[in-house]
């Protein structure tokens, strides 16, 4: 099995922040997961790696032979052990860490990130994104949301990754948001191409691009102008939403554990909700989206009638 | 909460069996999640940890300790068998080659290539990763120590995990 870098890379993050025991994003742990099948398979091995490596560096601190070793050694080379004696000749090389910084913030935050170039990215509740020092206009959102100023350079257009999907700006404002199974991206000023090198899509402002996580089909549609980044003044808008979509929308934005009812109805769901006085009083989502609101502890149910 | 204190855990679980599930499907569970969902439940009840601050993260975090151990078993099955194959076929039909010399120099340069891989790391970075992975001592924590920034923390763990799962690949590959 040869694993691909980058999810390699991503694996090690993971492995990383979920051996941390304060560790509460599992749900985000569980979208990379299911993001591709390879992703449990490349967690594991950086897991079960890490944890013999520093067993073996705990049993052998280098110096002569003892008890543990052998026992240890053989736990991770015995399946290759036909190859050891060439294998100590062989060259290693490793690949210098990467000097990425991941941004966070936490439901209900929002961050604002100015890059070397001028352009900035406002985070949205919620949200991880990566940008690279060593690689200026790039920037990689993981989940959540974001609004993209971007300044604009023709010779060096700006670079969104997204899971697999890759956008790349023509002089731009957009709104990258990473839904359950959906990726939306709405344009405000300029324009912004998806998947350059295959679907090839042109997003216009007032426009929103919607494609699928898993097989990258995309839908167009028009959005007002005003509705692209509207979050970032405390508002969102729905129109003919899934109620989970609007749920963890909203929960995003606010910080306040809304979720969607396992028996909900699929009716879709429209309005325009401002977020500020949600905070006061969560159960007031209800008759603006038309929606039942039940307390659960520290969680609101929503489901539709 | 009730006088029992796993009720309130138990609540949680039900209330989020579905979460658990899809987070289990996710790990590769396949069609044994509800199985190894139940078998989560079963150890948390059989050794009850007591009040528990954050319960979710909890039971995620055990969910996630038994797909770990359920790919280290699958793991030295199948380098059992292989050991067996070795033993059984080896150069001298049935002749065990296990305690030979060679094999355990090897394994002695082996562990040396372990070292010598984090070598070329900062030590800083080894220290950080000693205090998390062999003392267990909190990220949080080891950022505090080093008066460090966590991401710095993470990074430094990251990079070592990364290099790490890299020579085990290539050895695996062999």
């Amino acid at each position: 099995m040869t694993l691909d870098r980058n999810i390699l890379d991503e694996a090690a993050a993971w492995a990383v922040r979920t051996s941390e025991p304060g560790f509460e994003d599992w749900p985000g742990f569980t979208d990379w997961l299911e993001r591709a099948p390879e992703h449990a398979a490349a967690y594991d091995h950086v897991m079960l790696a890490v944890e013999d490596g520093a067993a073996m560096l705990e049993a052998d601190p280098a110096n002569d032979i003892d008890e543990a070793g052998p026992v240890l050694w053989r736990r991770w080379f015995a399946p290759a052990f036909a190859a050891c004696l060439a294998l100590v000749a062989a060259v290693w090389v490793w690949q210098a860490n990467d000097a990425a910084s991941v941004y966070r913030t936490v439901p209900g935050e929002t961050r604002q990130i100015a890059l070397g170039d001028g352009s900035v990215i406002v985070m949205a509740g919620d949200t991880e994104l990566i940008v690279d020092p060593d690689r200026d206009r790039y920037a990689r959102l993981e989940r959540g949301r974001a609004l993209f100023e971007i300044r604009h350079d023709d010779l060096n257009p700006f670079r969104v990754d997204v899971g697999r999907a890759t956008l790349v700006d023509a002089g731009t404002v957009f709104d990258v948001s990473i839904r359950r199974s959906e990726v939306g991206v709405g344009v405000s000023e300029g324009a912004v191409i998806y998947n350059p090198a295959k679907q090839n899509a042109r997003i216009e402002p007032g426009q929103i691009l919607t494609f699928d996580k898993a097989s990258a089909a995309y839908d167009l549609a028009d959005i007002p102008l005003d509705q692209v980044g509207e979050w970032r003044e405390g508002r969102l808008t729905f129109l003919g939403s899934p109620l989970s979509d609007v749920a963890a929308d909203i929960a995003q934005a606010s910080g306040i554990d809304y979720r969607a009812s396992e028996t909900s109805g699929e009716r879709p769901i429209s309005g325009s909700i401002a977020i500020e006085p949600l905070r006061a009083d969560p159960a007031s989502l209800g008759p603006l989206l038309g929606v039942t609101v039940e307390r659960r502890g520290e969680t609101w149910i929503l489901a539709s009638r | 909460m009730t006088d029992n204190p796993d009720d309130g855990l138990q609540a949680v679980f039900l209330a989020n069996r579905q979460s658990l599930l899809r987070f289990l499907v996710a790990r590769g569970a396949g069609d044994d999640a509800e199985d190894i969902l139940q078998d989560v439940w079963l150890r948390i009840a059989r050794k009850p940890p007591g009040p528990v601050g954050a319960p979710m993260p909890y039971l995620y975090r055990a969910a996630n300790m038994v797909m770990i151990d359920r790919y280290r078993s699958a793991r030295q099955s199948a380098t059992r068998e292989q050991e067996w194959t070795e033993a059984t076929s080896g150069p001298v039909p049935g002749i065990s080659d296990s305690p030979s010399v060679e094999r355990l120099i090897a394994g002695q340069q082996l562990a040396r290539k372990v070292e010598h891989a984090l070598a070329e790391f900062p030590e800083r970075a080894v220290r950080v990763f000693r205090r998390s992975r062999i003392d267990g001592i909190a990220q949080r924590a080891i950022a505090e120590e080093f008066g460090i920034s966590i991401s710095t923390v993470e990074g430094d763990l990251r990079s070592i995990y990364r290099v790490l799962a890299e020579l085990r690949e290539r050895l695996d590959e062999e």
